[in-house]
């Protein structure tokens, strides 16, 4: 058994393009059938979620309102949760208008897992291989750069976060228009390296993507400067970046499967939201 | 039986563990279900069930984790086959030496995957990595796995007790 163990591990690190793609081929069909019961849970998490918000929700009514009659209780249980249900669709289509206003392709997807481990930050999503996700897309909220895909099964994505350290990203400081990469750091921020010595970086200064890497467009925000570090005799200095997307809360995301530059004017005017259609117009 | 355990554990752990599992997370920590499943099996079943148990999981955390696709598949499989090992020298398995081997076998899954995955890092932040993830889930990994040790020895004894045959545990 342990020869058939060296064996394994030895073709793993030998040939490991080979060994990658035929794993690949064979995690297909299980990844499809793992799908069934991980949506299943999905679904079961959001209810519990939702449900949980419900209950914490109708306590604050009864609360407030505990002298009511029983009918007004229900009538204002019904409109919490009628406000719930527009919160989200408000979401939703902000995420829409976003998608729309936006010159690359993006594909919506919802958040249906975390990584399998806990050595990484990654997320799972709903949408795979057959919906037309490819390892190396870029994935961006309204808000900013969530991360890139790097795997892809048939019906489910993992997402490796930007605060992962093993997430590289070209950027470039908006107002200065330094270039450097921007990397995960263990403690779950960001890290933007290769800033030339001579760049008069600030904190609070605003990151974005330069588009050199593929994945994302150029003058998407990934974050703000949160300290400078310079060390004497380095070449470079470096900056710490908070992220602009909180990670932890992501329920919606979209996938960027053609990646175009957003228009310059809106980037350098520091809004990096594209154009709506409607101002395009004029 | 047993089939009908080991097929429910390769289609519900890794689900279990991507979707629901972060509401027993401690510290961003959870507990990792495969990695205590292989040891288990391997502690109770033996070696060579500990190693296919531990592949087949590992194999699927792989498909739904950012790692290299090997990673996991082969951790696991070690686990399972020392957690094997290490049950079959045991002259008294009790839940303090499942205890033990659980916290010592995480350790050494953390250490590959600090090794594959981190080694980039300065020592500063391995340290940080090591006290935040390594250790935390060495102990949240030890404390379920014992826990899970516990529930089926007792219901092996129970079952020994009333049907009066020696057996597997499960």
């Amino acid at each position: 058994m342990l020869v058939l163990f060296a064996l394994l591990l030895s073709v793993f690190l030998v040939l490991p393009k080979q060994s990658r793609s035929l794993l690949q081929h064979l995690g297909q069909p299980l990844a499809q059938i793992v799908a069934f019961p991980l949506g299943a849970l999905a679904a079961l998490d959001r209810n519990l979620r939702e449900a949980w918000g419900g209950y914490v929700a109708l306590r604050h009514v009864y609360d407030e309102n505990r002298r009511l009659r029983r009918e007004i209780e229900f009538l204002r249980g019904q409109n919490g949760e009628l406000r719930e249900v527009a919160t989200a669709g408000q979401r939703l289509a902000a995420l829409l208008e976003f998608k729309e206003g936006t010159e690359s392709e993006t594909i919506a997807a919802q958040v249906i897992g975390r990584d399998a481990t806990s050595w990484y930050r990654a997320l799972v999503l709903n949408k795979g291989k057959r919906d037309g996700i490819r390892p190396e897309m870029g994935v961006m909220t309204l808000a900013g750069v969530v991360g890139r895909v790097v795997k892809a099964n048939s019906s489910t994505a993992v997402v490796l976060l930007i605060t992962d350290p093993n997430n590289a990203v070209t950027g470039f400081i908006q107002r200065t228009r330094d270039e450097g990469i921007v990397e995960g750091t263990a403690r779950g921020l960001a890290r933007m390296k290769y800033i030339p010595l001579l760049s008069a970086v600030r904190v609070g200064d605003s990151v974005v993507t330069s588009g050199l890497t593929g994945g994302f467009p150029k003058g998407l925000v990934i974050g703000s400067v949160r300290s400078i570090e310079k060390v004497e005799g380095d070449l470079f200095q470096s900056a710490e970046i908070t992220p602009e997307v909180d990670v932890s809360k992501l329920e919606e995301v979209l996938i960027i499967s053609t990646a175009r530059p957003f228009d310059e004017r809106t980037a350098d005017a520091g809004s990096l939201l594209p154009t709506p259609p409607k101002q395009r117009e004029r | 039986m047993k089939q009908a355990l080991y097929a429910g554990l390769l289609l519900g752990l890794v689900p279990i563990q991507t979707t629901v599992l972060h509401y027993a997370s401690i510290g961003g920590i959870r507990p990792d279900l495969c990695l205590i499943a292989a040891c288990l099996a391997g502690f109770v079943a033996g070696e060579r069930e500990g190693m296919m148990l531990g592949f087949a999981l590992g194999f699927i955390q792989d498909l739904f984790s950012a790692g290299e696709l090997w990673l996991n598949l082969v951790t696991k499989g070690l686990i399972g086959f020392l957690a094997g090992l290490v049950g079959r020298f045991l002259a008294n398995a009790t839940p303090v030496a499942m205890l033990a081997t659980l916290l010592g076998l995480s350790v050494v899954s953390g250490t590959v995957f600090l090794m594959a995955v981190r080694m980039g890092e300065g020592l500063a932040d391995l340290f940080f990595v090591t006290r935040s993830i390594l250790l935390p889930q060495a102990l949240f990994d030890a404390a379920v796995g014992t826990g899970a040790y516990w529930l089926i020895a007792r219901r092996g004894r129970t079952d020994h007790a009333t049907q009066e045959r020696p057996g597997p545990l499960w």
